[in-house]
């Protein structure tokens, strides 16, 4: 087999410059919450290892992750990363059609046996021997199946490829299973929300391209680093959370002092996702900063909890006592979505508590951009 | 004769396969597949009716703008209600970016790199088109990329994100723009301004959105466009993917004085005003059951049994029994821009599909800086609406591609029917009870199939021109 080039090789050839390609690097180091020191050895890993080839295949879903992905990133992050996906098998971005496309996934799959990431967004319905999803004359769940055996890992973009998303909303008519369902002998790695935050997306794969290993996982497999947290826990309204200011109604006269909304149905307190931080779109919003609620979709199940416009729980129990061991998970933020919605109103009073006594106990502020 | 199977299609939003009939090296029929169905319609039954607004953009990643506004409208029917006039205008704003960035999509890295393959090594225009269009790469990819991210910054504005943005809603936006947000929203269409001038028209916007004859147009000659004009003229992409020549409209943008661009239906022979009732889903050819029906009455029940006579999951619409073709021609053919008319006066074809998107981008631009120069940040942007616990309700707008339309029904404060005809669902429609090919089935017919191509180009060209979205099409 002739060896593979080295990713420095690759951007090179793309027209990337050495100047951008540093930049490149410092980027990947901060977007990955890495220090400046580790700028040279990512720089290192780059130039000297050969780059790892990806799969990129698409299944019942709506292509809003990479949508998300190619409209959203840093215009730097995303080329480079985009020019080493397409390379291999890309469904929606490859120049090939047809049996042509057909045939690059298949010598894919052989040239770079075990070696490959299989990046998957969607996920496969089951009914009716998964017929309502066909990708080259056969159902989805096939392709799935055939490329992941060969797979080094598996990333699960989105909710669809992670819990199901919308389309496994009761009565789910197509089965549609998340691909950790259908794949279990492969490590899994979960990047869920609907879409993911595009910078996540880039940091994920820029993380495992470049250091070849996969990112912290919590016990839900979602990575760390990015999952670790509560909406609610960085959100820039939280003080009026804290303080019992309210948006009461759409664009009152607390929605213009861009007050919480916790009592229009916000999800932000159960919801692990890095919105409030890295934001959206270059960094430039999220759905809190625009007036709506946060509707859970890094969460599992989000789609069938209940109206998307009902309170997470209701304020009045804050007065009841809480578990201490939820109240202790929940707070050291490592607490799963299953439980999340239980916990949550321990975590509330704890976290409310908390900022009463120690305003500043919860770490850095989050600067307050804008309608605050 | 042969048959062959086309597909799958890559750089088409979604899944796709077409059936081709092929004699002495033309398709003499072609039956198009949608293959991906996820059952949307069944999944709102009995849920909230304001959940509708959160589950109907998860159909489609990349007009999910459309359909939060298709739904926001079905509601707002349902209650009998207004927008706040100040909320609807940031909508038409949200809605604008989000439809001109998916023509923008189209052309750059959809359509156009097509004419990069080493297929046409030997045309004049070859080096240009990879050099500007190579997947992924090409420098006008790049540049429409870029341009895009940034005129995307709007929606982040007033959205919060995008895709799947929630801010719309039946009473106006939940966002009231600030002093600060018009300011920016200004400078990123300014920015937007600036690439079209410098890469896709290479000139003034107005020249182009004034041009008003298919000679005008052809003698363009700056920009992107100037080299697409050049491969549909050396190629006869006119000649290519000739369509039926009858157009329909829902009208986009509605706002107080009526849908910035106009209803109705168009065909060589002269517009005519467009009745919704007479539309009627037809499911002899798709693998649904249940009778022919007007979408509020209508139903979405898969046939498990795949019977053989039909061949799709995707529906046929129809109006007034006959098909129609939607998208940016059809728009601005019913509006009455002249370039439009006098372009699908021959029914419809390759060239004057993208040509129709091209002139929207132009007039859009127009708009959408009239729109945010008017953002009063003083002006309530929501108004109070208070869902009925019966009723119905209809949204029916324009996305990207066409028309959109969704159907509500609520009973005991439950959604009891949903239904929703996406513009792919026209556009790329299966055969109807009385054996009528859809708008893409038709024009496919005649495309040259040579036997060395085993997914032949005209094909690809063909469909492309459409711009399929695959994934709304059958949700």
């Amino acid at each position: 087999m002739e060896p593979i080039e080295t990713f420095y090789e690759v951007m090179r050839k793309q027209g990337i410059t050495r100047r951008s390609f540093i930049k490149y690097c410092s980027l990947t180091a901060s977007a990955l919450g890495l220090g400046p020191a580790f700028v040279p050895r990512i720089a290192h890993a780059m130039e000297t290892k050969p780059r790892t080839p990806v799969i990129w295949v698409n299944g019942l879903e709506c292509t809003c992750c990479s949508e998300s992905f190619i409209r959203g990133a840093h215009p730097l992050a995303k080329d480079v990363v985009l020019s080493m996906i397409s390379l291999d098998y890309s469904h929606t971005l490859m120049a090939a059609a047809g049996h042509h496309a057909e045939a690059a996934l298949e010598e894919t799959i052989q040239k770079y046996k075990g070696e490959y990431i299989l990046a998957v967004e969607g996920n496969p319905p089951l009914n009716e021997d998964g017929m309502f999803c066909i990708v080259g004359g056969k159902p989805f769940v096939e392709q799935l199946r055939h490329a992941a055996k060969d797979a080094k890992a598996i990333i699960s973009w989105g909710a669809c490829a992670s819990y199901g998303c919308v389309q496994a909303a009761k009565p789910n008519p197509t089965q549609a299973t998340p691909v950790h369902k259908v794949i279990t002998d492969k490590p899994i790695i979960k990047v869920p929300g609907c879409p993911p935050i595009a910078e996540v997306m880039t940091g994920v794969i820029t993380y495992m391209l470049t250091f070849d290993r996969l990112p912290e996982l919590d016990r839900q497999g979602r990575p760390a680093m990015f999952y670790g947290q509560r909406i609610h826990d960085k959100c820039y309204r939280r003080p009026h959370f804290d303080a019992g200011q309210f948006v009461e109604a759409w664009d009152d006269e607390n929605a213009r002092k861009g007050y919480c909304l916790y009592k229009m149905g916000c999800k932000g307190p159960t919801t692990y996702n890095a919105c409030s931080t890295v934001r959206w779109n270059e960094g430039l919003s999220f759905p809190i900063q625009a007036g709506h609620g946060c509707i859970g979709c890094s969460e599992d199940g989000f789609w069938d909890q209940g109206s998307f416009y009902d309170r997470v729980t209701d304020l009045t129990q804050f007065g009841v006592e809480s578990n201490a061991d939820q109240v202790g998970m929940a707070a050291a933020g490592v607490v799963g979505a299953s439980v999340a919605v239980h916990a949550a109103v321990s975590a509330l009073k704890a976290a409310q508590k908390k900022s009463q006594t120690k305003p500043s106990a919860s770490g850095p502020t989050q600067p307050v951009r804008e309608d605050a | 004769m042969t048959t062959l199977l086309a597909g799958p299609f890559n750089r088409v939003e979604g899944d796709l396969e077409i059936w081709l009939d092929i004699a002495d090296g033309r398709v003499t029929a072609a039956r198009v597949n949608s293959p991906l169905y996820r059952g949307f319609e069944r999944m709102l039954i009995g849920k909230d009716p304001r959940d509708a607004l959160t589950i109907t953009p998860r159909i489609c990643g990349i007009c999910s703008i459309s359909q939060s506004a298709a739904a926001a409208l079905a509601l707002a029917d349902l209650a009998g209600a207004e927008p706040a006039p100040m909320g609807a205008q940031a909508a038409r704003l949200l809605h604008a970016v989000e439809n001109v960035s998916d023509h923008l999509t189209h052309f750059n890295v959809f359509f156009m790199p097509d004419f990069a393959r080493p297929d046409y090594d030997a045309r004049p225009w070859h080096p240009r088109a990879v050099e500007r269009f190579t997947a992924a790469q090409g420098g006008a990819v790049r540049a429409a990329i870029e341009a895009r991210a940034r005129l995307i910054h709007i929606v982040g504005l007033l959205g919060g994100k995008w895709p799947h943005t929630l801010a719309i809603q039946p009473g106006g936006v939940t966002r009231a723009p600030t002093l600060r947000d018009r300011i920016r929203i200004e400078a990123d269409l300014r920015a937007f301004r600036r690439y079209l001038e410098t890469q896709l028209f290479g000139a003034e916007i107005e020249a182009f959105a004034a041009l008003s004859t298919p000679d005008e147009l052809a003698d363009w000659s700056t920009g992107d466009a100037a080299l697409f004009l050049e491969i549909a003229e050396d190629l006869a992409l006119a000649d290519l993917g000739r369509g039926g020549g009858r157009f329909l409209s829902f009208g986009a943008y509605p706002g107080p004085d009526g849908p910035a661009f106009a209803r109705g239906t168009w065909t060589p022979e002269g517009p005519a005003p467009l009745d919704p009732s007479r539309i009627v889903e037809d499911v002899s050819h798709a693998w649904m059951l249940g009778p022919a029906a007007h979408p509020s009455a209508g139903e979405t029940t898969p046939d498990e049994e795949m019977r053989a006579s039909a061949y799709s999951w995707c529906k046929a619409p129809r109006l007034a029994g006959r098909p129609y073709e939607t998208g940016a021609l059809a728009r601005q053919a019913v509006h009455g821009h002249p370039l439009a008319r006098a372009l699908a006066a021959q029914g419809g074809d390759v060239h004057a599909r993208v040509a129709g998107r091209l002139l929207e981008i132009a007039l859009t631009q127009l708009l959408m800086e009239d729109w945010a120069r008017r953002l009063d940040p003083a002006a309530p942007c929501m108004r109070a609406v208070r869902l009925p616990d019966e009723g119905e309700g209809a949204g029916l707008l324009e996305a990207a591609r066409g028309a959109l339309g969704h159907w509500i029904r609520v009973e005991g404060g439950r959604i009891a029917g949903y239904q929703i005809v996406a513009p792919t669902t026209w556009n790329f429609s299966p055969r109807d009870a009385s054996g009528a090919p859809g708008p893409c089935e038709a024009a496919l017919v005649g495309a040259p199939a040579p036997a060395d191509q085993p997914t032949p180009l005209a094909v690809q060209h063909v469909v492309r021109s459409f711009d399929p979205c695959m994934v709304c099409t059958v949700h």
